[in-house]
């Protein structure tokens, strides 16, 4: 599985909310809020975006948040 | 991991996984202009964002497979981050104007859109000219000869003889 943590105070929970339901047909995600950070895992990746689909997912949510 | 400290701003590259890293200071360039030039680099490069809005920001590139070649990883990275940087400025420029021209953007957004709801003598002047004035319900632009019924006059002339 892999983790991909966000900061609070950069990327809001509704900006990362918005991305998993985006990407929920390629994997399967769970949040989980460790102190300054929401941490995302990410499992059973779709074969076809396994190397891309973390950093992807990173820069959709950013996208949200600009 | 190499420290580039000749560059005006510090990175640090680590060529082999095509990830630069470097600080941005909030009290320089605030959030949302970070967030604005980020959101320009997403096409080129993976964007990562940490550290304290209130202090420091760190940025983090990671180059996209197929716009980097090997040999040149490094120097790419470097070149984007100096455009990052660049675009920052513009970012904080746009931002600065926009603070600056805020009051009469206001003005001339609210004058427009006043002029554009018609008032009540609008309405009035509207209704007038809809109006059409050559109708006559009443028969007032008609003279008596012709208002009176055909045999009425006759009869009046008849008296008179």
């Amino acid at each position: 599985m892999e983790v991909v943590k966000f900061n609070k105070k950069i990327y809001s929970l509704e900006a990362v909310k918005k991305a998993i339901e985006e990407f929920k047909n390629l994997a399967e995600f769970k949040i989980k809020d460790s102190g300054a950070y929401l941490e995302v895992g990410i499992d059973k990746i779709d074969h076809d975006y396994h190397g891309v689909l973390k950093d992807e997912f990173s820069n959709y949510v950013l996208g949200v948040m600009s | 991991m190499l420290d580039n400290k000749d560059n005006n701003f510090k990175s640090k590259i680590k060529a082999e996984d095509k990830i630069i890293e470097f600080k941005i200071n909030t009290k320089i360039y605030p959030l949302t202009a970070i967030y604005q030039a980020a959101y320009l680099f997403l096409d080129k490069v993976y964007v990562f964002l940490d550290g304290d809005p209130e202090k420091e920001i760190a940025v983090i590139f990671k180059g996209k497979d197929a716009s980097f070649a090997k040999a040149t990883e490094a120097e790419d990275l470097e070149k984007i981050a100096g455009e990052f940087h660049n675009e920052l400025l513009n970012q904080l420029l746009r931002e600065k104007i926009g603070d600056t021209n805020a009051k009469i953007r206001e003005y001339i957004v609210s004058a427009a859109l006043y002029n554009a709801v018609p008032n009540e003598v609008d309405k009035l002047l509207q209704e007038v000219e809809e109006e059409d004035w050559q109708e006559d319900p009443l028969g007032i632009a008609k003279t008596w000869s012709s208002a009176a019924p055909s045999g009425a006059m006759g009869d009046k002339e008849n008296k008179e003889k």
